[in-house]
C-alpha cells in the first residue's frame, strides 16, 4: 500500500496513476475532508485500487491511521499561494505531521516533493549547470514566500527524518507544466493589466511535463537507491523563456508584452529594493537583485541523477508536452472569450 | 531606549500567522522594538523571526514572557485563544493589544477588562481604522463642528471571499474563523462597528439581519456562515447603519457622516474625504453648482493623494501604525489611552446582540 497527500492536486493525481502505471496494487490518497467532490472524481475513476481517505494533515491520530500498513508515503500537498506565513502553514506544519505520524507508523520511506526553489542560484555565474550538486538557497527569506516555504519543507523534512530513522527521498521538481495550467509562470514574467512584462528573455525555462515528473516521483519511492537522496526532474529539450512566449501569443491570445533585458532588470530591481527599503515598505519589495539573479540569471539543468538513479527518462517528449499544453491553453481562451 | 534618547517601547507578538507580518513591521514603524515572536508551533515562530528579521523565535509564551518582560505583548493568535494569551501577558506585567475580535464575546471581555484593571494595565482592541488617516480626517470635521451634530453614521463594508483569508477559509471546513460565534462576519464587523460607536454611545438599541446568499456547495461550516450583514444601531440622540456584504465590489470600506450642519464621508481605500455642502442656488442652478462643488473637491482629493504618493504617505497599515504609537505612549504613561481602549467592552457587547439577533431571525424563519 502506498499514501499520498495532496492527490486532489495537479502533480498529486498524476502520481497516483503513475504509481498504479508502475503496478503498484493499492494506492491511498488522503485528502481533506470536505474536498469539493468534483475534486474527487479524477481519483475515483481510477477503479477500486485507489482508496480515498479524508484525513486532515494536521491531526496526529487521523494520520496514524491514515499511515497504517503504508510502505511508502509520497508527501506532494503543499499550498501555492497566499502571504508568506499562509504558505508555511499549509506547507511546512502538514510535513511536519506527515512524517511524525510516518515515522511512528513505520513506514518505510518518504517521497517528499519539493521544489528547484529550493536552490540557491543567485550566486551562480551565467550558464553554470544547476543540478543536485548545487547548494541549498543560503538566504530563503530573500526569495518569494513560496521558496522560502518550499526550502523549510525540505530542511524540516531531512531533519525530522534523520532524527526519526525515517528513509527519505526528496524529488526538486522544475515548473510543473500540462493542460490545465498556466505556463506563463514567474520564470517568463509578469502579468499587469494589459500587459505582460517579459523578464526571463532567452534563458532556458526548467520544465518538466506533470506526467513525466509524475512518474519520476513515483519512482523515488519505488527505487532503493533513491533513499536518502535528493534528485531535481527537468525534461529535456528545455525551450527558452523567449520561444514560449512567442508561441502563447500566437497560439492561444495575443499579449501586449515588454521585454526587459536582464541588465535593466537589475537596475529596476535596485530601485524597488532601496525605495522599499527607505519608504519603509511603501511599495513592497517585489523585485530585488537577489531574485532577479535567482529567477532569470540564464541557467542550464541536468536531469542526469535522475536518469541514473530512478531509471528515469521522459516519456513525453517536450514537442508533444508543449503540444498539449498550448492545445488545451488555447481551448480555455477561446471558451473564456465566448459571449 | 533608543539610539536617540526616546524611550522605546518591547513589543512581544504572539501568533506568527498571517497578520503576524504587519504587526511587525508597523511596530518598528511605529519606532518600537520587536524582541522576539511566540507561537504555540516552532516552524511558525522560526518562520517569522527569519523572514522578519526577529532576533529570537519562541513556542512557550511563559519562557518568552520571563526571558523579555516586554513592554506590550500583541497578540495575533486565533480569537479562541485571545482570553487566555492576553492575561497570561497581563500577568506578566505586560500592557496587551489584541488584534480583533477581542475576545469571543462580552463575557470574555469584562474579565479582560476586569484583569487589566486590578493590574493597572491596557488592553487595546485592535480597532486600527479608527485612525486610519481618512478617519482621522473626519473625526477633526465632526470635532471642529464643521458637520454640527451627527445624527447618522454609515458604514458598508465589503469582502472579497475569494481574496487571500477568505478563500483560506472557504477551503477548511475547519478554520477558526467558522468557530466564532458570528462566523466570518464576527471576525470583520469590529472595523465597521468601532467606526461608528462613537456616534450612538456605547449601549445601541440593536436590529440586526444576517443572509447567506452565496449558493451551498460544502454541506458543512463552510456553508453555514452569514455572507450579509445588515446592522441598525439606534442611540439616543444618532442612529448608526452598518452593512457588511461579500457581494459588493469595489471591495472597500466607507464611512457616511450626517451632520444638522454638513455631510461627510471617507472612502478608507482611496483614502478620500468628502464633505457634501449642497448649494445655495435655487432650482435647476442648484443640481449645477453642487456637481460642480463636489468635482472641486474630488479634483483637490486627487492632488493631495498625489502628493501623499510622492511623499511616500500611503502605507497600507497607516491606521495600525498610528495606533501603535498611541498605544505604546499610553503604556508608557506618555499619554491618554486611546480610543479604542475604552471600546473593548461596548464593542463585545454590541457585537453579542448582533449575533444574537442574527440567530433569533434565523429560528423565527425556520
Amino acid at each position: 500500500m502506498m499514501a499520498v497527500t495532496g492527490a486532489t492536486g495537479f502533480l498529486g493525481g498524476e502520481v497516483v496513476k503513475s504509481l498504479l502505471g508502475l503496478g503498484v496494487e493499492r494506492v491511498r490518497c488522503l485528502v481533506r475532508p470536505g474536498t469539493d467532490p468534483q475534486r474527487l472524481v479524477r481519483l475515483e475513476a481510477l477503479g477500486p485500487r485507489v482508496q480515498v481517505v479524508p484525513c486532515r494533515l494536521d491531526d496526529p491520530e487521523g494520520l496514524a491511521a491514515a499511515l497504517a500498513g503504508v510502505r511508502v508515503v509520497y508527501h506532494a500537498a503543499a499550498a501555492k499561494r497566499g502571504a508568506p506565513a499562509a504558505l508555511v502553514a499549509g506547507t511546512v506544519l502538514p510535513t511536519e505531521h506527515v512524517l511524525r505520524a510516518a515515522a511512528q507508523a513505520a513506514v518505510g520511506r518518504a517521497v517528499l516533493v519539493s521544489s528547484f526553489a529550493v536552490l540557491g542560484v543567485a550566486g551562480l555565474r551565467r550558464g553554470t549547470l544547476v543540478d543536485e550538486a548545487t547548494p541549498l538557497e543560503p538566504h530563503p527569506e530573500a526569495r518569494d514566500g513560496y521558496a522560502f516555504a518550499k526550502h523549510r519543507q525540505e530542511a524540516l523534512a531531512w531533519r525530522l527524518c534523520q532524527e526519526r530513522g525515517l528513509p527519505l527521498a526528496v524529488v526538486r521538481p522544475g515548473f510543473v507544466f500540462g493542460p490545465g495550467q498556466d505556463l506563463l509562470g514567474s520564470r517568463i514574467g509578469l502579468r499587469l493589466p494589459g500587459l505582460f512584462l517579459h523578464l526571463g528573455g532567452g534563458c532556458p525555462v526548467p520544465l518538466t511535463y506533470v506526467e513525466n515528473c509524475a512518474e519520476g516521483v513515483a519512482l523515488a519511492g519505488l527505487v532503493p537507491a533513491a533513499a536518502q537522496s535528493a534528485v531535481c526532474l527537468v525534461d529535456d529539450d528545455l525551450p527558452t523563456s523567449r520561444a514560449l512566449l512567442r508561441r502563447y501569443r500566437r497560439e492561444v491570445e495575443p499579449l501586449r508584452t515588454v521585454p526587459i533585458p536582464l541588465p535593466a532588470l537589475r537596475l529596476l530591481a535596485r530601485a524597488n529594493a532601496w525605495y522599499s527599503a527607505r519608504t519603509r515598505g511603501h511599495l513592497p519589495p517585489v523585485l530585488t537583485p537577489y531574485k532577479v539573479d535567482s529567477l532569470w540569471r540564464p541557467q542550464r539543468f541536468s536531469n542526469r541523477r535522475a536518469r541514473q538513479v530512478l531509471g528515469w527518462h521522459p516519456r513525453v517528449s517536450m514537442t508533444e508536452a508543449l503540444d498539449r499544453t498550448f492545445a488545451a491553453l488555447a481551448a480555455r481562451a477561446r471558451a473564456e472569450a465566448l459571449p | 531606549m533608543s539610539p536617540g534618547g526616546k524611550a522605546t517601547t518591547r513589543v512581544l507578538v504572539v501568533g506568527c500567522g498571517q497578520i503576524c507580518d504587519a504587526h511587525v513591521q508597523e511596530a518598528r514603524r511605529a519606532g518600537a522594538e520587536v524582541v522576539a515572536v511566540c507561537d504555540a508551533s516552532p516552524a511558525m515562530a522560526e518562520q517569522a523571526a527569519a523572514r522578519l528579521a526577529v532576533p529570537a523565535a519562541h513556542a512557550d509564551l511563559a519562557e518568552a514572557l520571563a526571558t523579555y518582560h516586554p513592554d506590550v505583548v500583541h497578540v495575533t493568535t486565533p480569537p479562541q485563544t485571545h482570553l487566555a494569551v492576553a492575561v497570561r501577558a497581563l500577568e506578566h506585567g505586560a500592557h496587551v493589544y489584541v488584534e480583533k475580535p477581542a475576545t469571543l464575546d462580552a463575557r470574555e471581555a469584562a474579565v479582560l477588562s476586569d484583569v487589566a484593571r486590578e493590574r493597572g494595565l491596557l488592553v487595546c482592541p485592535g480597532h486600527n481604522l479608527l485612525f486610519d488617516p481618512a478617519v482621522r480626517r473626519l473625526r477633526e470635521l465632526v470635532d471642529n463642528g464643521v458637520l454640527g451634530e451627527v445624527v447618522h453614521a454609515q458604514a458598508v463594508m465589503g469582502y472579497d471571499l475569494a481574496g487571500p483569508f477568505g478563500a483560506l477559509a472557504l477551503s477548511d471546513p475547519d478554520h477558526w474563523v467558522h468557530r466564532l460565534p458570528g462566523g466570518l462576519a464576527h471576525n470583520n464587523l469590529p472595523h465597521p462597528l468601532s467606526l461608528v460607536l462613537p456616534f450612538v454611545g456605547p449601549a445601541p438599541v440593536v436590529v440586526a439581519q444576517g443572509r447567506r446568499l452565496r449558493p451551498e456547495r460544502h454541506g458543512d461550516a463552510r456553508d453555514r456562515f452569514h455572507d450579509e450583514l445588515r446592522v441598525l444601531l439606534e442611540g439616543p440622540r444618532a442612529t448608526a447603519a452598518i452593512f457588511f456584504s461579500c457581494r459588493i465590489r469595489p471591495v472597500q470600506l466607507s464611512l457616511e457622516l450626517y451632520g444638522t450642519r454638513r455631510a461627510a464621508a471617507a472612502s478608507l481605500e482611496a483614502r478620500t474625504v468628502r464633505v457634501t455642502e449642497g448649494s445655495p442656488l435655487p432650482g435647476p442652478f442648484q443640481k449645477v453648482d453642487w456637481a460642480r462643488r463636489e468635482a472641486r473637491a474630488a479634483t483637490g482629493e486627487a492632488l493631495r493623494r498625489a502628493g501623499d504618493l510622492l511623499r511616500a504617505r500611503l502605507h497600507y497599515f497607516e491606521g495600525m501604525r498610528a495606533l501603535f504609537r498611541a498605544f505604546h505612549r499610553a503604556a508608557r504613561g506618555e499619554a491618554p489611552p486611546p480610543e479604542p481602549v475604552a471600546q473593548m467592552l461596548p464593542a463585545a457587547e454590541v457585537l453579542d446582540r448582533v449575533f444574537e439577533r442574527c440567530r433569533a431571525a434565523e429560528e423565527r424563519a425556520a
